[in-house]
């Protein structure tokens, strides 16, 4: 417990330190930052009644250098049913990639992908697709960014089969980040918002199979 | 009666001076003097004149002589007190007669005897400190009758030629202190030495010198210019209510996108999330929009400072290239030393 406690106080001090020293990377003009976030979303598919709700954990790193930005966001949320006919809950785990290139204005270019996979594997639809749009981002005053962000999912798979129009697809999202601490920590603030216009056919036809998630996250990061 | 007592307490205030510096020893010499104290002035010259038959230092005969002088001009006897005068002159060539303590015979019997002998006299050197090459040392002195005057220069090796003119009256110079090949002159101790001749009389007298070197300051560089100060780069702009505007146009967009994106077929869009974020980004600008604006570069300072930094550079490059030169020159200083002997006739 001593030996805890000791190590405790090195890292707390060392946690610290590391707080409170202007970060290097203001000179190089690269930055990075990673952090956890907790989450928060909302799920349906299919129809109203397939509705869940719940929250996890999260994990995002950013980084910057030149016109080139990058964002890495690891995520586990355990969705519950909101009433209606779903009766199990489920893990939604999704991995999302951005990279992003500088043109013009607050304008950048964004390309990614994301793979959201569920466990239970049939309670939902596991999902992954390419990501192309454009990220518009304001400096609100020091240290206080925003950014909105929208793009087409593209060539959108799912476990249970099933296709997605070319515009069918989209994804929304707004972020904030608000510097502390001269810096080097971060409050982070995202939100995300996709929505699939999933068709399936059963040999009976094509049937509408609609898949949308809300997505909030927050937390903080330190940043390099 | 009245003149004569006038002279002689002029000549009482005159020797008392130089008494004071050197005494007179010799008895006859004295007598004379106190003779001449009691307007006894045959006696005074006959004892002056025996006195000049003894053996008498320097000092003690220009008395002898000085005396005889004011004798004689107080006897109305100015030839030969212009005789007596020339004596004096030729040993004491800077004595001088206070104007305003002497009597008008006596003055115009000594200045007639200056004008009929050679003497350079009041041979002065000032003291000067100046860059080789670029001042001069100051020279002056005094010949009593037209005669060529030399100039010179000695010390150790040397012996330059400062100046040859024909002059009389007072003679002023101005010497560079350079050798013929333009370089200052070493540092060492010199002697002046102006020679003057007319005829077979000549008469010579000098002044000695030191000349020190030493090192030109130099000139300390810029860090600004008189008048001119550094404006700030940065300036802080009036609030703004943008920073709001722009997080509720953010927000809005992101949760109308949200609304209209939606699939009907899934109900009633959830814009829980989009709205709790949404809450942060407009707290957020509501913040910034009271805070005070971070500080905005302002151009036309920049420049102005770049400018100035530039002007700065260049006068700062300047006085470098005046120093570098600075420190290449020699500040001579000359000053004259003390005197060991006065002139004399050759």
């Amino acid at each position: 417990m001593r030996r805890y406690c000791r190590r405790f106080g090195g890292g707390a001090v060392s946690a610290i330190a590391l707080l409170t020293v202007p970060p290097p990377n203001r000179l190089t003009a690269q930055h990075f930052s990673v952090g956890p976030q907790i989450a928060f979303g909302d799920y349906k598919e299919v129809s109203a009644d397939l509705h869940y709700r719940g929250g996890g954990i999260a994990a995002k790193a950013s980084m910057s250098w030149k016109k080139f930005s990058a964002d890495v966001v690891l995520s586990k949320l355990t969705y519950k049913p909101e009433g209606g006919t779903a009766t199990a809950e489920f893990d939604a785990s999704e991995v999302d990639v951005r990279v992003r290139y500088y043109i013009a204005g607050p304008v950048s270019g964004e390309l990614g992908f994301i793979n959201r996979k569920t466990d239970p594997e049939f309670e939902a639809q596991s999902v992954g697709a390419a990501v192309i749009g454009a990220r518009i981002h304001y400096l609100l005053g020091p240290g206080v960014r925003v950014a909105l962000n929208g793009g087409l999912l593209a060539g959108s798979k799912f476990s249970g089969g099933g296709s997605v129009s070319p515009l069918g697809a989209i994804q929304l999202g707004l972020g904030l980040t608000v510097d502390a601490l001269r810096g080097r920590l971060q409050v982070t603030g995202d939100y995300g918002f996709q929505r699939f216009s999933r068709e399936t056919d059963d040999g009976s036809g094509p049937a509408s199979a609609p898949i949308q998630q809300s997505v909030g996250r927050i937390g903080l990061a330190i940043a390099f | 009666m009245r003149a004569s007592t006038w002279t002689v307490v002029t000549v009482a205030l005159l020797l008392a001076p130089a008494g004071s510096a050197q005494t007179i020893q010799n008895p006859t010499l004295r007598r004379a003097q106190q003779a001449f104290d009691n307007l006894d002035y045959r006696e005074a010259l006959a004892q002056g004149r025996a006195a000049l038959r003894e053996r008498l230092t320097g000092y003690e005969r220009a008395r002898a002589y000085e005396l005889l002088g004011f004798t004689y001009s107080g006897m109305d006897s100015i030839l030969r007190s212009v005789d007596a005068f020339k004596q004096v002159v030729l040993l004491e060539p800077e004595r001088q007669l206070d104007p305003n303590r002497t009597s008008p015979k006596a003055l115009s019997a000594f200045q007639v005897a200056l004008t009929q002998v050679l003497v350079v006299r009041q041979l002065v050197i000032d003291s000067v400190t100046f860059i080789g090459g670029q001042g001069a040392v100051p020279i002056r002195y005094t010949v009593t009758q037209p005669a060529r005057v030399v100039t010179r220069v000695i010390g150790g090796a040397t012996s330059l030629r400062i100046d040859s003119t024909v002059a009389t009256g007072q003679v002023n110079l101005r010497w560079q202190a350079r050798t013929p090949a333009g370089d200052p002159l070493p540092a060492g101790n010199y002697t002046i030495v102006v020679d003057a001749a007319v005829g077979q009389n000549n008469f010579s007298t000098s002044q000695p010198i030191r000349i020190a070197h030493g090192s030109v300051d130099t000139v300390a560089h810029l860090t600004s210019l008189p008048g001119y100060t550094y404006l700030p780069e940065t300036e802080v702009p009036p609030k703004s209510w943008k920073p709001m505007g722009l997080a509720l146009v953010y927000t809005g967009a992101a949760l109308a996108g949200t609304s209209a994106l939606s699939s009907g077929d899934l109900g009633k869009v959830s814009l829980r999330e989009g709205a709790v974020i949404g809450t942060g980004v407009v707290a957020a600008g509501f913040v910034m929009m009271l805070k005070k604006p971070a500080p905005q570069p302002a151009r036309g300072n920049i420049l102005y400072n770049q400018l100035l930094r530039e002007q700065i550079a260049r006068r700062n490059a300047e006085i470098a290239q005046e120093n570098t030169r600075r420190r290449q020159q020699v500040a001579l200083t000359v000053a004259p030393a003390v005197r060991p002997t006065t002139g004399g006739v050759r």
